[in-house]
């Protein structure tokens, strides 16, 4: 191709020149095209296989199907009616997931948000050894998920366990407290997956902080502002649309968090800690309930919109469009 | 074709070089498809050359034997068949076991043999994806007759439809530390429940050591257990058409609190065991500190023979007379363990069949099957093995041997899988709260076993 043919076909695409192969479209629609190599593989990887899932969780498709899935009988809406009507069989199993999958997300990123902003807010400073601490903040978030698992398991392990004999040593309990079954169980979840996740914030946060021009702060020092206020007035507002970007994936994050329980629990886990893809998983790879499982799925993607919308409201914040 | 990569783009030329593609795509694949299926040997006559693939449960009591092991079938193998191999690919868990099974019987394409466990050759069996074996096929690999009874009634749903060739056993057993049985001048290894229970509570302090353990946090040992008492008391855990549950009956509720009181009532177990899965009741055996490990298999012996009670535990058949009774109580079976094992399956769209069959014949072969015995410790299910190698049924061989003799198997249902998880629910459940409170009521129970109940009720409609 000549130069100026190259030149042409660029002008074209973008719409600069009246005339030529694209002449009968509209500017508008050149943007599209030009997204078609990533739009396609999406398309491919994520809606269609959405679609089957939808179309899985509308059958029966089990380990009597599976060999020949696509006549899988129609059930119409039956797994949605068993899992989600208040008296229908599956509804505590799904309900208490649905819950235990919240709180832990939840709770999760509201104890990580703090500990990231104040480690971000440490090591934004001029500090000794700065480059080698921000390095080792990041330890917890590299480690594998199951080895992760494995760790805390074997720290909440009851009366051999770390924490039952720390916890025995401070007189803060008794040395037979039972952390992987019963109540506790979802504080030992909560735990874990503070310590796994907690280097998130802190690199959205650290990574908004270095936006801030120094001058800002220099002009609120001459004008006689204390930490705090300038923390308050200044430094949090900057972060804030970063932070909420943070706090969205966070919470999606840890909603959609299986290793960790997997490994912890096991799948006939406690109900605290039974947490929604962990039923998911149990019902479609165990028990070879793909359908019921298909279903759950849809419902946890539908869950699942409500952070996804925070998100894409948190990823337009300053968007001058 | 160069002209197809014209620089100019326009709809038809688009469409022709995404036709050309898509043809490829579907095309291609089929055609070497194809070919392969065609150069697949004929049923008669030695099969073409090949390297097989196989997908076997992992040994992680004995990793490094399980790999000689392997080695040694290969080179049989190799040397019975010039120019075939195989390659092995190894599963350490249930889920990766599932997973790996829906993913071949959706795609219809997978390794040439599947290991199951016993209790998973029913849901195998329900995908249609595994060969159903003939005559014909077994005796090419030393006919139906070789086997030891009892573990062909896991291989199928009848006797004509068997798709799983038995490759090891593993009966269960009482086991008790001798030591402590005699510390607390107990002569007689109990055959009653009633007898079990006071036997049990004479070798428990309360502290440092135990009557027995229990694993209620693991994946199948409530299972296990539950089956055990509700088939001695004559009841089951699915009716006879594997259609409806029967977790919440009479019986299973029974069964449960039994079970349960080991560590509420008679407290012959540590609160503690309410988060033990079977690792951990293996490994408090091996501490001396539980005098009984209730229906066990030869698996624990790697770790009790490098441990204080190396040498002190015996294997025995476990009571069969449920609790506060005499006798059997009418139906009630004297059950004290299900027919349990591996399984090797041939899969249905396997390129080389006669070739996997031959590989099946050496795994069956007595001198294979006694190195499973003596590498893996696990019990050979070839009759000719028992009879050429006698330590087979001698000392704690001998016992779990009887142990494989009286083994009844579990109904070979689909739906098996599921009620296993429904029962470690509802047992889980409870046994947390006898952790925390100590106790727990019949209704919390009852309540608990109607849930799963209607859970497992759900799956199967």
């Amino acid at each position: 191709m000549s130069i100026k043919g190259a030149a042409l076909r660029v002008a074209v695409a973008a719409g600069l020149h009246p005339t030529g192969r694209f002449s009968n479209r509209s500017p508008v629609r050149v943007p599209y095209w030009l997204l078609s190599p990533s739009l396609i593989p999406l398309v491919v990887i994520v809606f269609i296989p959405m679609l089957f899932a939808f179309y899985i969780s509308l059958t029966g498709l089990n380990q009597n199907t599976i060999s020949d899935w696509t006549h899988a009988p129609f059930v119409g809406l039956k797994h949605y009616l068993d899992g989600l009507e208040p008296n229908g069989p599956l509804a505590p199993s799904f309900y208490g997931s649905i819950k235990a999958s919240v709180i832990f997300s939840v709770a999760t990123t509201l104890f990580i948000l703090p500990i990231g902003v104040g480690a971000a807010l440490l090591l934004n400073g001029h500090i000794r050894g700065r480059s080698f601490l921000r390095a080792v903040m990041l330890l917890p978030y590299i480690i594998p998920t199951f080895v992760n698992g494995i760790l805390w398991r074997l720290i909440f392990m009851t009366n051999t366990g770390v924490a039952d004999q720390l916890m025995a040593a401070l007189h803060l309990g008794s040395r037979d407290t039972f952390w992987l079954i019963g109540p506790r169980s979802l504080w030992a979840l909560v735990l874990a997956d503070v310590w796994a996740s907690w280097p998130f914030i802190y690199l959205m946060a650290l990574a908004a902080l270095q936006t801030i021009p120094a001058d800002v702060y220099d002009a609120a020092k001459i004008d006689g502002a204390t930490p705090l206020r300038i923390f308050g007035r200044i430094t949090l507002p900057l972060i804030a649309p970063t932070l909420g970007l943070g706090i969205a994936l966070s919470t999606i994050n840890h909603f959609n968090n299986f290793a960790l329980p997997f490994v912890m629990f096991g799948p006939t886990p406690p109900d605290e800690v039974n947490v929604l893809p962990l039923n998911i998983y149990v019902n479609s790879f165990i028990t070879f309930n793909l359908g019921l499982g298909a279903a759950m799925s849809v419902v946890a993607l539908l869950i699942m919109l409500t952070p996804a919308v925070v998100y894409l409201r948190a990823a337009r914040i300053g968007d001058a469009d | 074709m160069a002209h197809l990569f014209d620089s100019r783009l326009t709809r038809r030329r688009f469409l022709k070089v995404a036709g050309m593609g898509a043809v490829a795509s579907v095309g291609v694949p089929g055609f070497l498809e194809a070919c392969a299926q065609s150069s697949t040997g004929s049923s008669t006559g030695s099969p073409k050359p090949a390297t097989l693939s196989l997908y076997i449960a992992k040994d992680t009591a004995h990793p490094q034997q399980q790999a000689q092991l392997m080695d040694m079938i290969k080179a049989q193998f190799e040397k019975e068949n010039p120019g075939s191999s195989f390659t092995y690919d190894t599963y350490a868990s249930a889920g990766e076991e599932t997973t790996k099974l829906e993913t071949a019987a959706a795609a219809q394409e997978g390794p040439d043999i599947f290991e199951f466990g016993s209790t998973l050759v029913p849901t195998a069996n329900a995908t249609g994806a595994f060969e159903v074996f003939t005559n014909d096929m077994w005796n090419r690999i030393g006919g139906k007759g070789i086997f030891f009874p009892p573990q062909l009634t896991m291989s199928g749903p009848s006797p004509d439809k068997l798709i799983a060739v038995p490759v090891s056993g593993n009966p269960w057993a009482l086991v008790h530390n001798k030591a402590m049985l005699q510390a607390a001048g107990i002569s007689k290894v109990p055959a009653t429940w009633n007898d079990f229970i006071d036997a049990a509570k004479e070798m428990t302090n309360g502290t440092d050591t135990w009557g027995t353990a229990m694993a209620p946090a693991d994946g199948f040992d409530p299972w296990h257990k539950i089956w055990l008492f509700v088939t001695q008391l004559g009841g089951q855990l699915m009716d006879s058409t594997g259609k409806k549950g029967l977790l919440d009956s009479d019986a299973s509720v029974e069964a449960c609190a039994f079970w349960l009181d080991w560590m509420a009532k008679y407290k012959i177990a540590a609160r503690q065991d309410a988060a033990f899965k079977g690792a951990d009741e293996v490994r408090a055996f091996a501490t001396g500190k539980i005098g009984f490990s209730v229906m066990t298999g030869p698996g624990g012996m790697a770790t009790w023979d490098s441990s204080p009670v190396a040498g002190q535990y015996e294997y025995t058949l476990g009571p069969t007379v449920p609790y506060g009774m005499s006798s059997l109580p009418s139906g009630g079976k004297p059950a004290q363990g299900f027919v349990s094992g591996q399984y090797y399956t041939l899969f249905k769209y396997s390129k080389n069949p006669e070739l996997a069959l031959n590989l099946l014949k050496v795994v069956v072969s007595p001198e294979i099957q006694y190195q499973y015995f003596q590498l893996r410790k696990q019990q050979p299910v070839v009759l000719a093995t028992f009879n050429k190698y006698p330590e087979l049924k001698q000392g704690n061989w001998g016992a779990l041997y009887d142990a494989a003799l009286k083994a009844y198997p579990t109904p070979f249902f689909a739906a098996w899988g599921p009620l296993e998880v429904e029962v470690g629910k509802a047992i889980n459940k409870i046994a947390s709260q006898i952790a925390i409170s100590g106790s727990y009521t019949m209704s919390d129970l009852k309540s608990a076993l109607t849930q799963v109940n209607q859970e497992l009720q759900a799956s199967l409609s």
